[in-house]
């Protein structure tokens, strides 16, 4: 476990601005998100939590209508700036979808080193990397015999271990994970969040849940994403995770922990 | 409580939206006997025609037949029913047969040709009354696979281009692009050929010389705007149909556009593109007037696609069946019949190689 960054790095959004189109999604959200925490992004459906996830990893740009203002600082360098190669900024921030997307023509070994392999890291490529990163998604014992079986044998929750393994082989400072479990059953959810605690030791993780509980035991701090009446959605409330859901300072947060609206 | 039983149960015979009141039973099975019973009896007494006699006897007798049993036992919806039902089998049996009696004609007027010595010899020394025991379509098979495999050869490669620039770009000139492949899909063969013929071949239509001589070549190049549009627009839907996850999934870890495609785009669509290819390939192996314009017909075996006469499949099947003699058709036939094999050792093959990477990711290691 040699090679494993132990100091995360810091990740800030400042005035973040999100259109497609010319719609305007998400209106100035400042967070701070420091080293080795975990914040979640909660709000109801269509608010802008996953878009704004995908803004801290440049994927937001990938949609051909998307639109963007602001900065988004990695250790106090603009991962926006004219100079920076949004390749290399997936690099440094990893990401786990909503639905696990392993790639169906490679076995577990080969999902595990597509990143190694499909970034020209050749030469970082070897057993250990398959090991460790698969340890750490705590997936390894599940499949240590059975490597080289394609990747779509496993089951739903196992696949999105693997998408982590297959993240964390990239040995990423930051991790961002969209609703990561929405489409995983009790046990499978539970084992990830496991993952996600330990994992915090080493990165700096975000996540987007529709889980209260989950928001709970995982993180540190949480974010509350609203988008009232068709205007675009904004940050409500930020503060660490005990504040905002036993002693939120906006009556909209009470209500929506609580289960009163959304 | 008492003791669970855990243990698995058998399926049972019948499953219960299989279970059907026996009356109804036999009504269907009336209605699907009846009417052909009769239809056969009319027929033979009448001394009717057995097409017409499928179409003006059986066809109403069954509509007749199914419409009023089904109403009798669903009511009104078991009309439209039985009707769909019987339009359904009656022109999907239509479509079957005609392709059957296809493939039968060719077969049995092919088979006589055939022989080891059919295929593997040239037509040299042959002339219209020579016995089928000599000569055959061995240099014709080679100047359609090379002939063939030079428009593939450069076609493929083009047509994955294309397939990848509307679906993995966003350049502007998309629609515009997809409409031309859509229009060159529309091309006849034959405008294609004199198109060619008059570019390379003879500017004039006189006795001007073009830029060449009939070659294989001109030939291949005359079937690629025929082939072109198969390949891109099938590869096209190849390549739509992988996920916009997966390539997320590769973008997420950092990988450049072009890696994330040829690793995990282009493998995730490879038995779309294999297809693609094949039927590219099934598109032009049959193509006769662009050949008969753009090469000069051969008896010979020539294995130079780029100088001189050479032979192909179906202009050679197009020579023999417009002679006189009956060895000189029964070779046009054998013809025709080796061409239906050549397609389907090239769709077997393509089926093997399309399935292959599963296995081999499995032997590793």
């Amino acid at each position: 476990m040699e090679n494993i960054a132990t100091s995360a790095s810091h990740l800030r959004s400042e005035d973040v601005n999100v259109w497609f189109g010319e719609r305007h999604v998400l209106k100035n959200v400042s967070l701070n998100f420091p080293g080795n925490q975990v914040t979640a992004l909660i709000g109801p459906s269509g608010c802008g939590k996953s878009t704004f996830l995908r803004t801290l990893n440049r994927m937001h740009e990938l949609i051909p209508s998307a639109g963007f203002a602001g900065r988004v600082l990695l250790d106090d360098k603009d991962i926006y700036g004219a100079e920076v190669d949004p390749v290399d900024v997936r690099l440094n921030i990893g990401m786990v979808f909503q639905k696990p997307n392993p790639f169906p023509t490679m076995s577990i070994r080969e999902n595990v080193l597509s990143g190694l392999k499909l970034t020209g890291r050749r030469g970082y490529i070897a057993e250990e990397v398959v090991e460790t990163s698969l340890r750490r998604a705590s997936i390894w014992n599940e499949v240590k015999d059975r490597l080289n079986d394609p990747a779509l044998s496993l089951s739903g929750g196992q696949q999105q271990r693997l998408c982590i393994a297959r993240s964390l082989a990239m040995n990423p400072e930051v991790l961002l994970m969209d609703e990561p479990c929405s489409a995983l059953d009790p046990g499978s959810t539970r084992r990830i969040e496991e993952t996600i605690t330990e994992l915090s030791d080493s990165m700096t993780i975000v996540i987007v849940t529709h889980n209260m509980q989950q928001a709970q035991r995982v993180s540190h701090q949480t974010a509350f994403f609203l988008s009232e009446e068709g205007n675009p959605g904004r940050v409500v409330e930020f503060g660490k995770t005990d504040d905002v859901f036993n002693n939120p300072v906006d009556p909209r947060t009470n209500d929506y922990v609580n289960g009163h609206f959304g | 409580m008492s003791e669970l039983d855990l243990s698995a149960l058998p399926r049972p015979k019948s499953q219960p939206w299989q279970v059907r009141n026996p009356k109804n039973t036999w009504l269907i099975t009336a209605a699907s006997v009846l009417p052909m019973v009769l239809a056969v009896i009319i027929t033979l007494g009448a001394a009717l025609d057995p097409t017409v006699a499928t179409i003006l006897v059986f066809l109403p007798l069954q509509i007749i037949a199914s419409v009023s049993v089904g109403q009798y036992i669903y009511g009104k919806k078991g009309r439209g029913d039985a009707l769909l039902v019987i339009f359904t089998i009656f022109f999907s049996t239509l479509v079957g047969v005609l392709l059957v009696s296809v493939m039968f004609s060719v077969v049995v007027n092919g088979i006589r040709a055939m022989s080891p010595q059919f295929i593997s010899q040239n037509n040299v020394y042959i002339s219209p009354t020579t016995s089928l025991g000599y000569g055959g379509v061995g240099h014709a098979v080679l100047g359609t696979v090379l002939i063939v495999g030079l428009t593939t050869l450069f076609t493929i490669p083009l047509g994955i281009l294309i397939a990848v620039y509307l679906t993995e770009t966003r350049g502007r000139m998309r629609s515009t692009v997809r409409t031309l492949v859509q229009a060159m899909s529309g091309l006849p063969s034959v405008v294609s050929g004199l198109f060619i013929f008059a570019l390379l071949i003879s500017p004039n239509f006189g006795n001007a010389t073009g830029f060449t001589q009939q070659a294989g070549w001109v030939g291949s190049i005359a079937l690629f705007p025929l082939m072109l549009p198969t390949v891109a627009r099938i590869a096209e839907e190849a390549l739509r149909l992988v996920p916009q996850e997966l390539r997320n999934g590769a973008y997420a870890l950092g990988a450049p556009a072009f890696k994330a495609f040829w690793q995990v785009t282009l493998p995730a669509a490879r038995s779309g593109l294999i297809t693609a290819a094949l039927l590219g390939v099934a598109r032009i192996i049959g193509e006769t007037a662009p050949l008969i314009l753009t090469t000069a017909p051969a008896n010979n075996t020539n294995l130079n696609v780029f100088e001189g006469s050479i032979a192909t499949l179906p202009t050679y099947l197009y020579s023999y069946i417009s002679q006189a003699q009956a060895t000189s058709q029964q070779r046009a036939w054998g013809a025709a019949l080796v061409i239906l094999i050549l397609v389907f050792v090239l769709f077997s093959l393509a089926r093997v190689l399309g399935s292959a990477k599963s296995t081999k990711a499995k032997k590793r290691k």
